[in-house]
C-alpha cells in the first residue's frame, strides 16, 4: 500500500511535519513502513513548456520528425529533431532547452541529427524523472503556459511511503485512514474532503434508470449500491490525478476508471465502473457463480468459476468476480457514454476465497477482502460521481440505487480509567486517556462509571474495553512503559518430564564425545520408502508439501545422521560421533500415526584421520553399552530392557537387535549396524554402528512406584565357575536363563543366589563344528553365614547334573 | 650358634637386593623359612640343644626369625614396585597429543534454548511441552484466528492429508491435522489442562511452508513464554522481555515494543531491540520476537475467565538469537551439521 506525502498533506494538516517524522513515528503506532521513496520532479533549469507549431518528416530518417517548437510567448519557434510519435501539432510538451542537464546528467547542446539542426529536446515522463513512462512524449494536458519553467507545472516532489499493513489494519489502505492515524500521533487536525453531492436513494430503480433491477441473491453481499450517470465523455483524467496515481504505483487508464481507483486511495472503497449499456438485460444480479461458468477478466485470462465465488452478473452472465476483478464483457472504454457505478460491502472472508481459487490480487481484493467500512460506501460512491461529472462530464440520474443494510455501524464499548490503568499497570490520568481516544476520532461521553466511547466503523476491529487499551496504548507510546523488576507469583508447578530427559540425554551423549546435530523434521519420501517402507513409511506423506525434498514427516533420525556422517567425512572431519534428539513419527498396526521422542546415535567402525596410538574400534556391544545407558536416562527398567534380533530394512540383519516395542511398552530401543548398501547410498563405504530409542510423551508420565531398599550380605560370596558347548545358533541369554533356572533349584532357598554372569565366549580351535562354548560364573552367598565348601559344592553338582540332563549343552571341562 | 644364626641374617640381607623377580623371591624364601631352610635347621637343633641354654637360644632363633621376616617383607615391597615400574613402561612425553581430546558438543540451538530457559526458571517459569503435530483446533482456532486468516492458507501451514489420523493427538472435532506454526499450541495445552496461577516456558520446533533461504527454513525453534495469573500487566511483560534480552544479548541492548497485530494476543507488539555495540548491526533497531497481553478470547477458549485473569504471551525464534549473537548469516547451516561449524560452539 503506497501513501503519497502529498496527498496527504491534503487530507490532514502537516505543518512542520517532514516525511521523515511520519516514517519513524507510524511504526511505533503499529503500522509498519516497509519502503520510502522521494518521486517528482528534482529542480531542472532550462527546461520549459513549449508548444508543438509544425511537425514534418524528417528527410533522411524514417522515425523521426522534425518540429517547430514555440518555448517563448513572443518569441520565434525553434527547430527540433525528435523520434516520439504520440503527439500533434498544438500539443503542449516539455522541452530542455541548450544548455539544460536533465536528470541523469546528460547536457543538451544545439546538434545536427541526421543532418538536420535541432536545437533542444521534449521529453517523456521517464526522461523528466517522473516514473517509467518511456512510449512517447509527456503530453501536458492542462496546457500550462508556454515558457513556464517545468519546476512550476510540476510543483515539489514527493515522497512515497510503502505501507505494510497488519492483518487488522484495512482503514489504514487509504490516504484517509492513515491521515487519521498521523493526526492522532501528531494531534493534528484532519482535512476531510466536503461532500458536495448529495443524492436520493431508493431500493428499486426508477424506470427510466441505466439499471431497471438490482437483485441481490447471496448472504455473501449484505448491502449494494448502484449510481447512474448518462452522457460522459471518456478522455484522458486531468493531469494531476494521474500523478497522484502514478505516485501510488497506478497506470492511468482513462478519466471513469482513474476517477474509480483514485477515490479507492483517499477513502479505501473499491468501486467497479460498468458501461451501463453492456450490461444484458438492464439487471444486475448479485448472486453466486454457477457450475461451468466462465469469464475473461481485465487481465486478458479466462477463468472458470465455481460456486463459492460471489458474482455481479447482468441476466445473462456473470460481469464481476465481485470485489476482486471485472470482465472485460462490461469494461468500460472508449466509447462508453453511460457509466453503472457500483460501491457495495462484499463479505470479506469470500472475496478472499475467491481471489485465492482464481489466483488474482488486485487493490480491489485486497480491501474487499479486509472488510471496507461500509458506512462509507454511499459517501465513496458520490465522492466518485462528483469526479466524474467534473472530469468527463454527463449527467447524473437520481435516485441511486442501495439494496440491503450496512453490515454493521459505530460500536459503543463502556470503559474507565482504572481498567486501562490495570492492564496496562503504570498510570496515566483520565484526561490523557480521553485525549487520546478522541484524536483517533472516537466519541468519549461521560457514563455513570467512566466513559462510554463510540468507535465509528471505519475501525471495526475495535469493539472491547482490551481494544481500546491496544489503542490508547498505541498512540500514547509504548516508549513510556517504565522498567520494572520481574515479579512473578510463586506458583507449585514443574517442568515437564520431557526437559529432563532430554537434558540428561544430551549430557550423556555430549559426555561420551558425541556431537548434536539437528536435521529436518521433513524429508523426501523417497528416502522413507527405502528405509521404512515395511514399517508404514508411506503414510507420513503432508497433505500439501512445498517440494519433493520434504514430503514425509521422519520416522527416523539415523537416516539423518548417516547422511552428517558423509557431508563430515566428505569435509574431512574426524573422528565422528554423532547425535540427534528430536520428534519422529511412525505407523501402528491400526494406521494411526505416533508422535514418538528419539534420541539417536551413529558411529563408523574406521576413523579416517591418523593417531599415533591405535583407536579402539567401535562395535556391536559397545554401541549397545551406549544405548543402555541412553535407555537409563529415559528411566527404561533396566529387567524390562531384554535385546532380540532385529529384522528390518534399514538394518543389517543379522548384526542388530531391538529390545521392547513402542506400541506396547511405550519405548522401544534399537542397535546395529546401518544397512549397508542404504548407507552406501548415502555416500558413506564403511560399517555404521547405530543405536535410537523412541518414547512416548505419556511413557515418561507414567506412575513409577517408589524404590526400597534390599539388604545385602556382609558375608563373602563363593564364585564357581561353568562351561558350556552349545550349537553356535543358541543365544548367551538363553543358555544362562538356563543355568539360572538350575542354579535357582539348586540352593532352594537354603541360601542366595547373587547372579550367574557370562565371562566368556570361545569357538574353533578343539570345538566341533557349528559349537561353541559359552562360560558362566556363578556367585553364591548365604546372608547370615560364610558358605562352606562343602555346601557350595554340593549344590553346584545339583547345577551340573541338571544342565548335562539337557540336550543341548554338554559341560566343558 | 649364635654366629650361625647372624651369618644367615647377614647372608640373607646381602642377597636380597638381587632378587628380581617373584619366583626368585618364594625360592629365596624358602631357602630360609622353608622345610628345608637354614633358620628351619636351626630351629630342629634348638629342639636338641640342653634344656638350660634352650631360653637364650630360643630368643636368638626368634629374633633371627624376626630380622629374616622383615627382609622378606621390604624385599616383597621393593619387587612390587619394580612390576608396577615394569607395567608403566617408559617414561611419559607430556607434549605427546592426547587420543581424540574433542569432546562431543551440544548443538548451537540446544545452546541458546537452556540458556534462555534457565534465565527464566530463575523467575519462575517451568518448561512445558507438546507435540509437534498437531490439530487445526489448537494451532488456530483456540488461539482466536479467523477462518479465512491467511495463516490458515495451505500456502503457509503444512497440513497432513483428510484422512490422516494421529494416536496420540486428540482432535475436538473433523479438524485437519497440522504441523504446528507456532509453540503457541502449548499456551492452550496448558491452559486447558490447569488454571492460573500458571507460568510456563515452550521451547520447541515449528514449521511454515516457507522456502529455504538464508533465513528461512521449513522448520525453526521458538520459546514462547506464557505467565496468566490476577491483574498481569503489559508493564509486567516489558519487565520479562527486558531481562531476557540483557541475559541473552547483554546489558547493552535496548528494547522497545513496536505495536503489531496477532490475533492470539491484545494488544500485540514487535519486540525490537537496539546496541550501540553490536558491530555492523549497531544502532539499528532490530525485531527478534512477537509478544502481547493474552487475548480475552483465548482465555475464554480455555475455560478461564478474562474478569478474573489476564495473561502476557510472547516468543521468539531461536535461530534468530543464536544468528544475531554469533553473526552465523545463514540459517541453513544450523541444519547441516558440519562439525567444523558445531565444534565451534563447544
Amino acid at each position: 500500500m503506497k501513501i503519497s506525502y502529498n496527498w496527504l498533506s491534503r487530507l490532514v494538516d502537516l505543518e512542520g511535519i517532514d516525511p521523515a517524522q511520519i516514517v519513524e513515528r507510524l511504526p511505533m503506532a503499529g503500522i509498519e513502513v516497509e519502503s520510502v521513496e522521494s518521486t517528482g520532479l528534482v529542480a531542472l533549469s532550462n527546461i520549459v513548456v513549449g508548444e508543438v507549431l509544425e511537425k514534418e518528416q524528417h528527410p533522411n530518417a524514417d522515425k523521426l520528425s522534425v518540429c517547430k517548437v514555440l518555448t517563448e510567448k513572443d518569441g520565434s519557434p525553434r527547430q527540433i529533431v525528435c523520434g516520439a510519435k504520440n503527439f500533434k501539432v498544438g500539443d503542449r510538451v516539455p522541452v530542455a532547452l541548450p544548455g539544460a542537464v536533465i536528470p541523469g546528467g546528460f547536457e543538451i547542446k544545439q546538434a545536427q541529427l541526421r543532418g538536420v539542426e535541432s536545437g533542444g529536446m521534449m521529453m517523456s515522463a521517464r526522461e523528466l524523472g517522473l516514473g517509467d513512462d518511456h512510449s512517447g512524449l509527456l503530453i501536458l494536458e492542462q496546457r500550462p503556459d508556454i515558457g513556464t519553467p517545468i519546476n512550476e507545472v510540476f510543483g515539489e516532489g514527493d515522497t512515497v511511503l510503502t505501507l505494510e499493513l497488519t492483518a487488522n489494519r484495512g482503514d489504514c489502505l487509504s490516504h484517509i485512514g492513515v491521515a487519521r492515524e498521523v493526526a492522532a500521533i501528531f494531534g493534528k487536525k484532519l482535512k476531510l474532503p466536503e461532500q458536495k453531492i448529495s443524492a436520493k436513494t431508493q431500493e428499486k430503480p426508477a424506470a427510466d434508470a441505466l439499471v431497471r433491477g438490482v437483485v441481490l441473491e447471496s448472504d455473501n453481499c449484505p448491502y449494494y449500491t448502484g449510481w447512474s450517470i448518462r452522457g460522459v465523455k471518456i478522455a484522458p483524467s486531468p493531469e494531476w490525478m494521474q500523478r497522484d496515481l502514478q505516485r501510488v504505483g497506478l497506470r492511468p487508464i482513462n478519466n471513469v476508471v482513474d476517477v474509480t481507483n483514485w477515490v479507492m486511495y483517499e477513502t479505501g472503497q473499491p468501486l467497479h465502473a460498468f458501461d451501463a449499456k453492456k450490461i444484458g438485460g438492464q439487471t444486475i444480479v448479485v448472486r453466486q457463480a454457477k457450475e461451468g461458468e466462465t469469464i475473461l477478466m481485465l487481465d486478458g485470462k479466462a477463468r472458470a468459476l465455481s460456486p463459492e465465488m460471489l458474482v455481479i452478473a447482468d441476466a445473462q452472465k456473470p460481469l464481476v468476480v465481485a470485489g476482486v476483478m471485472g470482465s472485460v464483457d462490461a469494461e468500460v472504454d472508449e466509447h462508453t457514454t453511460d457509466i453503472f457505478l457500483e460501491s457495495a460491502w462484499f463479505n470479506p472472508g469470500n472475496v478472499r476465497l475467491s481471489a485465492k481459487a482464481l489466483g488474482v490480487s488486485t487493490d480491489s481484493s485486497y480491501r474487499n477482502a479486509r472488510d471496507v467500512n461500509p458506512q462509507a460506501t454511499v459517501s465513496s460512491a458520490l465522492r466518485a460521481v462528483e469526479l466524474i461529472l467534473e472530469t468527463a462530464g454527463g449527467e447524473f440520474l437520481q435516485p441511486g440505487v442501495v439494496v440491503g443494510t450496512p453490515p454493521r455501524g459505530d460500536v459503543r464499548i463502556d470503559i474507565d480509567g482504572d481498567t486501562v490503568r490495570e492492564r496496562l499497570g503504570f498510570d496515566v490520568d483520565d484526561a490523557t486517556i480521553k485525549t487520546v481516544f478522541e484524536s483517533l476520532g472516537f466519541f468519549v461521553k461521560e457514563a455513570a462509571q467512566g466513559w462510554t466511547v463510540t468507535v465509528p466503523a471505519f475501525r471495526g476491529e475495535v469493539t472491547r474495553p482490551i481494544d481500546l487499551v491496544e489503542e490508547f496504548l498505541r498512540i500514547y507510546g509504548t516508549e513510556k512503559i517504565p522498567p520494572a523488576p520481574v515479579c512473578i507469583a510463586a506458583i507449585e508447578q514443574q517442568d515437564d518430564p520431557l526437559e529432563g530427559v532430554l537434558s540428561r540425554l544430551n549430557a550423556l551423549m555430549v559426555g561420551q564425545d558425541f556431537s548434536e546435530c539437528m536435521h529436518y523434521t521433513l524429508v523426501d519420501g523417497e528416502k522413507v520408502r527405502r528405509w521404512y517402507e515395511k514399517e508404514g513409511g508411506d503414510a507420513l506423506a503432508l497433505d500439501n508439501p512445498l517440494n519433493g525434498e520434504q514430503s514425509h514427516l521422519r520416522p527416523s533420525l539415523v537416516m539423518g545422521l548417516v547422511e552428517a556422517l558423509a557431508l563430515n567425512r566428505n569435509n574431512g572431519n574426524d573422528p565422528l560421533k554423532l547425535f540427534e534428539t528430536g520428534r519422529v513419527f511412525r505407523i501402528r498396526q491400526d494406521k494411526q500415526a505416533t508422535e514418538l521422542v528419539c534420541c539417536a546415535f551413529v558411529m563408523p567402525q574406521k576413523s579416517l584421520s591418523r593417531s599415533w596410538q591405535a583407536r579402539t574400534e567401535p562395535d556391536f556391544y559397545s554401541a549397545k553399552g551406549l544405548l543402555t545407558k541412553m535407555a537409563q536416562a529415559v528411566q527404561v527398567p533396566a529387567r524390562t530392557l531384554m535385546f532380540e534380533n532385529l529384522e528390518a530394512a534399514s538394518w543389517q540383519n543379522g548384526h542388530s537387535a531391538q529390545a521392547g516395542s513402542w506400541q506396547r511398552d511405550g519405548w522401544q530401543a534399537r542397535v546395529g549396524v546401518v544397512n549397508a548398501a542404504l548407507a552406501k547410498q548415502c555416500a558413506v563405504d564403511d560399517i555404521v554402528f547405530a543405536a535410537e530409542i523412541v518414547f512416548t510423551a505419556e511413557f515418561l508420565k507414567r506412575k513409577r512406584t517408589a524404590v526400597r531398599y534390599q539388604p545385602f550380605s556382609a558375608f563373602p560370596s563363593s564364585t564357581r565357575d561353568v562351561a558350556l558347548v552349545v550349537d553356535k545358533s543358541l543365544s548367551a541369554e538363553a543358555a544362562r536363563k538356563d543355568v539360572l533356572k538350575a542354579a535357582r533349584a539348586a540352593v532352594d532357598k537354603t541360601f542366595a543366589l547373587d547372579a550367574v554372569e557370562l565371562f566368556d565366549v570361545y569357538q574353533g580351535k578343539g570345538l566341533p563344528e557349528g559349537k561353541k562354548s559359552l562360560a558362566f560364573a556363578l556367585v553364591f552367598r548365604a546372608e547370615d553365614r560364610t558358605l562352606t565348601d562343602e555346601e557350595v559344592k554340593a549344590a553346584f553338582d545339583k547345577v551340573l547334573a541338571a544342565l548335562s540332563q539337557n540336550d543341548n549343552y554338554t559341560l566343558r571341562s | 650358634m649364635e654366629s650361625v644364626l647372624q651369618e644367615i641374617v647377614t647372608r640373607a640381607r646381602e642377597k636380597a637386593p638381587a632378587l628380581k623377580s617373584r619366583p626368585e623371591f618364594e625360592a629365596f624364601k624358602a631357602s630360609y623359612v622353608g622345610p628345608k631352610g637354614e633358620l628351619t635347621a636351626q630351629m630342629k637343633e634348638l629342639g636338641k640343644a640342653p634344656r638350660e641354654q634352650k631360653p637364650v637360644l630360643g630368643k636368638l632363633v626368634n629374633a633371627a626369625k624376626q630380622q629374616l621376616e622383615e627382609i622378606f617383607e621390604q624385599t616383597l615391597a621393593s619387587l612390587d614396585a619394580l612390576e608396577m615400574a615394569a607395567r608403566m613402561g617408559e617414561q611419559i612425553d607430556p607434549t605427546l597429543p592426547a587420543s581424540d581430546a574433542l569432546g562431543g558438543t551440544a548443538h548451537l540451538l540446544t545452546q541458546i534454548r537452556r540458556e534462555a530457559t534457565d534465565v527464566l526458571r530463575r523467575v519462575g517459569f517451568v518448561v512445558a511441552e507438546g507435540p509437534e503435530l498437531e490439530t487445526e483446533w489448537f494451532n488456530f482456532d483456540a488461539l482466536n484466528t479467523p477462518l479465512n486468516h491467511a495463516s490458515r492458507d495451505a500456502q503457509d501451514t503444512l497440513y497432513l492429508p483428510e484422512n490422516f489420523t494421529a494416536s496420540n493427538v486428540k482432535r475436538r472435532a473433523s479438524e485437519r491435522y497440522l504441523l504446528r506454526s507456532h509453540t503457541s499450541t502449548v499456551q492452550i495445552r496448558t491452559m486447558l489442562a490447569r488454571k492460573p496461577p500458571l507460568a510456563i516456558i515452550a521451547p520447541g520446533r515449528c514449521f511454515r511452508r516457507d522456502t529455504a533461504d538464508a533465513t528461512h527454513s521449513a522448520n525453526f525453534h521458538q520459546l514462547e513464554g506464557l505467565y496468566v495469573d490476577a491483574r498481569v500487566t503489559v508493564k509486567d511483560l516489558k519487565a520479562v522481555l527486558d531481562l531476557l534480552v540483557r541475559e541473552l544479548l547483554g546489558k547493552h541492548f535496548k528494547t522497545r515494543l513496536r505495536p503489531s497485530f496477532f490475533p492470539f494476543t491484545e494488544p500485540s507488539f514487535e519486540l525490537d531491540v537496539i546496541s550501540p555495540d553490536f558491530g555492523k548491526l549497531s544502532n539499528r533497531w532490530l525485531e527478534i520476537g512477537g509478544c502481547g497481553m493474552v487475548d480475552p478470547a483465548v482465555l475464554s477458549a480455555c475455560e478461564i475467565s478474562p474478569q478474573k485473569y489476564s495473561g502476557y504471551a510472547f516468543g521468539f525464534g531461536l535461530e534468530r538469537i543464536a544468528m544475531l549473537r554469533t553473526g552465523l548469516d545463514d540459517i541453513r547451516l544450523l541444519y547441516q551439521n558440519d562439525l567444523r561449524l558445531l565444534r565451534q560452539f563447544a
